[in-house]
């Protein structure tokens, strides 16, 4: 990433104390106006662009297979169907939901807060190891996961924990918790010590002073990590595979299978609509979420 | 950690010091780092971590390393003694020429995709950092709905767009006049089905690296930059000199990741195979080891290839491992 | 004894089963005290839709019902990443299921590793020389036989009756005639965009298989007890020479493209024959994926070979097996002994699917569909028996050599270096 790799000659210094939300100075109003009007656009369009296959998804859903792929692509779904979702809504679907989303939130949940402990430690502690734990923690992202899978589930065997939440649990969280250290780690050392301690002359407490100053700051870390904690558990499909065999423990994504066929003509708009289903939970999470996102310092949570 | 910008209030100095010093109560200094020892607290907070990490990582590397000595077959899953053979399946591995291709074809494919994501990935975020809340809104849930699309649906999906006879860019080629597309098959040719695989792969990583840069750009004070505009900075010198620096330890820590992905990516290459192109042409890391071990259910050799794999993936991001070690003064 | 092997015993073709439950009755892996064995939820793994829900409800009705106290729990599987699945779960005691159905080219994998029951001693009972024999020698290592077969189904051709009419061709009766119905119907047919006459897509060397054994080809022979590669033989050569004559002159099919979803092009009148499994036809009534319209100008027929006989295409279907580790061994074998009876092998003929016995397919019917799938198994063959076949397939070196086959490439040099690349798969 040499491209990326900026001057380590900062001219910028950062404040010791919180904003002062000054007001816009007159002057700076037109041009960047209008250029933040070019900007916007461009987002939307790129917006566009990104979302096509995900729009794709959704007109299939609606259609009959033999409009789906056909020398005629069919681009709007006129004269669709709404038979596919019938199809997903009859078959167990919510069973599949309820292990996902107790999969998934235990995974959030514990990646995040055991991270974030992590992250503590590492950015606010000097000690013994520490170096060694940040390596140990980095090298493990990059052991290939294909050929894990085999052992994990011996080890889930001897415990008793197959076709168990808890046991598909701890190994998502294994699986996010590293990444989801470096990333924190990086956020909480974003977070000027001075401002906690602002706080605590002020006359916080510690907890106080944790909750009220640190954590907002931290938000954006912890959604971004959140988010992507949230869609490993929620897509994961080899672990789920293997872990969770009988039909009642099915995640979304093993559900989802379902509706392919390999030998036979597969029920595509029924995988579409599948997904479609799948994926609005995310969105919802996001949209749930997706406001602290930009919080941090603007937020406002600071207070001198 | 944030790349410590030169100047002496840095927040976090290239050497945290003891801060919230919970039980010792003593407040910490101001910005002058102090060495100091923290008692037990540090590890008790690890403690959650490690124990994760070593409960469900921890008997499967050690395992597989074993493994990768032994002659560990299906026969093997299923309950005879495995036999020792020394380095054999390393060797056997490396002494394979075609790994060597697919090795040198990986680390090509991984360096250009995880390049052009993160630019991407980088000038999204920025771009979201320069629109309003409707627009920037609107960017963040088209990428969110193609970070979160399942991946059976997004690969098919894929895969049905760039078809021979059937997919829409064809079509639309053709529509547009440009009829030696008719028909045409983006597989078959090995550079073109790199191609459709970088489109994927890229479509698929952006919007996480988007977001983690994205949510780093928010830490970055407003002031920093209205101070720097008011003395004449231009937009590209505030982001090279202010945001950049701020966001390194994001930006470091999301290409290593990247580049540790990319060389691992499978699932892509596996799908675009089966679809269509031919398979010893483009193969790549993962694909291979598939093929070579859990294909054939020879899981020594499977292991083997692990380490190897884990081993090239570690040499191969050494630098960057080092760079992040200096930034980090670990 | 137990009503099961009684029941079985009437149902099954009398002498044959009668004289093997004489034999059998005492077998030494049968409770002593000739009881019923400990009652217990018997768990089996069914692959996909090809065993309907009706065959499924009378599955378990029936083996409740003979084994009182007894459950039978039917977990319908993928076929995609069925074998991940089976590695790791056929060998945990407490998740395994009882009773399995694996493709008959996977059973090679596991039959020889220990993962599932011997089952010869069952065999006389099961069925014995009614079998299929090729499906028994794939569940079979060393003398002992560990899984049996439950279903076949092999690919004939489709062809649309209105094309032929148009062309003027007859149904063909030699594999001479079938070639240059294919290139008649693609000429004749030129102005349709992608046009088959024979639909062949580049991946396809399944379907082209049949091509290379009618020409007296193999994929590998064994000799002196190693496997080796066997494509660049003469009659290999001659057989993939005419593949490639069928990918350029007959096919419009893409070039690297897999055979899935052949009801696509088939439904967008593209193709004039293709050689299918049998539930293409499904596909194609089916209102939400097919065209049941063009039902009326579909025939069918088995492919024919060079001496007039039906052509030796792939043998598909499945094979089913106790595992192992399980715990209910008895029961076990009390389900598979059901699932072989007539009663149920019944049903799948009703369904279009061959049954396990040979002297059951009669019921398949005597129409058009029902003569061809009867034809077309007489003929059938499987891929070699090496114990390493899996790894060619796993590696893909047959789905390289046909795309390359497809794109014009030099049959002899290619089907040299194939060779040597199953030599080192098999090796």
């Amino acid at each position: 990433m040499s491209t990326l790799t900026p001057s380590t000659t900062a001219t910028g210094d950062r404040p010791r104390g919180p904003r002062s939300a000054p007001p816009r100075p007159k002057l700076r109003r037109s041009s960047p106006r209008r250029r933040r009007r070019w900007f916007g656009a461009l987002a939307v369009a790129i917006a566009v662009v990104w979302a096509f296959p995900v729009y794709w998804m959704l007109n299939s859903s609606f259609l009959p297979f033999n409009r789906i792929r056909s020398p005629e692509p069919t681009f709007f779904p006129v004269g669709g169907t709404v038979a596919a979702y019938e199809r997903v809504f009859e078959s167990n679907f919510l069973s599949a939901l309820r292990v996902s989303a107790t999969v998934t939130l235990i995974t959030v949940a514990a990646a995040l807060l055991f991270a974030f402990l992590a992250a503590l430690a590492l950015s606010r502690f000097r000690f013994r190891g520490r170096r060694s734990f940040l390596l140990a923690v980095l090298i493990i992202q990059m052991i290939p996961a294909e050929g894990l899978f085999i052992s994990q589930f011996k080890l889930l065997e001897g415990w008793q924990l197959l076709n168990s939440v808890v046991g598909l649990s701890l190994l998502y969280v294994a699986a996010v918790v590293p990444f989801t250290i470096w990333m924190l780690r990086g956020f909480v050392n974003g977070v000027p010590r001075e401002l906690e301690e602002a706080a605590l002359v002020d006359g916080c407490s510690r907890v106080q002073a944790f909750f009220r100053i640190t954590l907002p700051l931290l938000a954006p870390g912890l959604v971004a990590s959140g988010v992507y904690a949230f869609l490993q558990a929620w897509n994961e499909f080899t672990l789920a595979l293997v872990v969770m065999t009988r039909p009642d423990n099915m995640t979304l994504p093993l559900w989802l299978k379902t509706f392919t066929e390999a030998n036979r003509a597969s029920d595509w708009a029924g995988i579409m609509a599948g997904s479609v289903v799948i994926a609005i939970p995310v969105m919802i999470f996001f949209l749930f979420v997706q406001h602290r996102m930009t919080s941090g310092l603007v937020s406002g949570a600071v207070k001198g | 950690m944030p790349p410590s910008p030169t100047s002496s209030a840095s927040p976090a100095g290239p050497v945290p010091a003891g801060a919230p010093s919970a039980g010792a109560g003593a407040p910490a200094g101001g910005g002058k780092p102090r060495r100091r020892r923290e008692g037990l607290l540090p590890y008790v907070l690890l403690v959650p971590a490690v124990l994760v990490l070593a409960a469900a990582l921890g008997y499967p590397l050690v395992r597989q390393a074993v493994m990768s000595f032994q002659e560990y077959g299906l026969a093997q899953q299923f309950g005879q003694p495995p036999q020792w053979v020394g380095l054999d399946n390393y060797v056997e591995l490396v002494t394979d020429s075609y790994l060597w291709t697919v090795i040198v074809r990986s680390v090509v494919f991984c360096l250009a995709n995880a390049a052009i994501t993160m630019v991407l990935g980088v000038a999204l975020a920025v771009l979201m950092t320069l629109t309003g809340t409707g627009p920037r809104l609107t960017l963040q849930i088209g990428l969110l709905l193609a970070w979160a699309m399942p991946h059976l649906a997004s690969l098919t999906v894929w895969q049905w767009l760039f078809e021979a006879q059937y997919g829409v860019i064809n079509w639309v080629l053709v529509r547009a006049g440009f009829e030696q597309f008719a028909g045409h098959s983006w597989l078959i040719d090995q550079l073109s089905f790199f191609v459709v695989a970088t489109v994927i792969v890229v479509w698929m990583s952006v919007p996480f690296v988007a977001f983690a840069v994205y949510a780093g750009l928010t830490q970055v004070p407003g002031e920093l930059h209205e101070a720097a505009a008011i003395d004449g900075a231009s937009a590209w010198q505030r982001f090279r000199a202010i945001t950049m620096p701020l966001v390194r330890p994001v930006l470091l820590i999301v290409g290593l990741l990247q580049i540790i992905w990319d060389l691992k990516v499978f699932t892509q290459i596996f799908v675009l195979q089966d679809a269509g192109g031919v398979t010893a042409e483009t193969n790549l890391i993962g694909t291979y080891i598939y093929r070579l071990g859990l294909g054939e259910g020879e899981f020594g050799m499977a292991a083997a290839a692990s380490w190897f794999m884990l081993l090239l993936t570690v040499t191969l991001s050494l630098y960057y491992v080092r760079v992040l070690v200096r930034e980090e003064e670990l | 004894m137990n009503r099961a092997r009684l029941l079985t015993a009437g149902l099954a073709a009398a002498a044959l089963a009668l004289s093997a439950c004489g034999g059998d009755g005492d077998d030494s892996t049968e409770p002593a005290a000739g009881g019923t064995p400990e009652p217990a939820d018997i768990r089996l793994w069914i692959n996909g839709p090809d065993t309907p829900q009706s065959m499924r409800d009378w599955l378990v009705a029936e083996f409740e019902e003979q084994n009182p106290g007894s459950t039978l729990t039917i977990e319908e599987q993928q076929w995609e990443g069925l074998v991940d699945r089976l590695t790791t779960s056929l060998g945990s005691e407490s998740e395994t299921p009882d009773v399995v159905e694996v493709g008959n080219t996977q059973a090679p994998t596991f039959t020889t590793v220990g993962a599932f029951s011997d089952i010869t001693d069952l065999l006389p009972d099961l069925g014995g020389d009614d079998l299929l024999q090729g499906f028994v020698e794939a569940g079979s290592a060393d003398g002992k036989t560990y899984a049996v077969p439950l279903y076949a189904g092999s690919a004939y051709v489709f062809y649309r009756k209105d094309l032929f009419a148009a062309s003027g061709i007859e149904i063909p009766t030699t594999m001479q005639e079938f070639v240059d119905a294919a290139v008649k119907l693609k000429q004749d047919n030129a102005d349709v965009p992608n046009f088959s006459g024979f639909w062949l897509p580049g991946q396809d060397w399944r379907d082209g298989a049949a091509f290379l054994w009618d020409a007296g080809g193999e994929f590998a022979v064994e000799e002196d007890g190693e496997w080796v590669g066997s494509l660049s033989s003469p009659e290999s050569q001659a057989g993939l020479e005419l593949v490639q004559r069928l990918f350029a002159e007959a096919s419009g099919a893409p070039k690297d493209a897999n055979e899935a979803d052949g009801h696509v092009p088939f439904c967008a009148g593209e193709v004039g024959m293709a050689l299918r499994p049998g539930w293409l036809r499904g596909s194609i009534e089916d209102p939400a994926i097919g065209c049941p319209d063009m039902m009326a100008n579909v025939g069918v027929f088995a492919l024919p070979g060079s001496d007039g006989e039906p052509a030796p295409v792939l043998l598909g279907g499945s094979n089913i097996a106790v595992s192992a580790t399980s715990q209910n061994q008895e029961l076990a074998r009390n389900l598979v002994e059901l699932m072989l009876s007539d009663e149920f092998q019944s049903q799948y003929a009703e369904n279009g699917l061959t049954p396990a016995k040979t002297s059951l397919a009669a019921g398949l019917g005597t129409d058009e569909f029902a003569a061809a799938t009867v034809e077309a198994v007489t003929n059938a063959k499987l891929t070699p028996a090496a114990a390493g076949w899996a790894s060619v397939e796993g590696s893909r070196i047959l789905e390289d050599l046909f795309v390359a086959i497809a794109n014009g490439g030099d049959v002899q040099q290619l089907a040299e270096d194939a060779d040597a690349a199953i030599a080192d798969q098999l090796g």
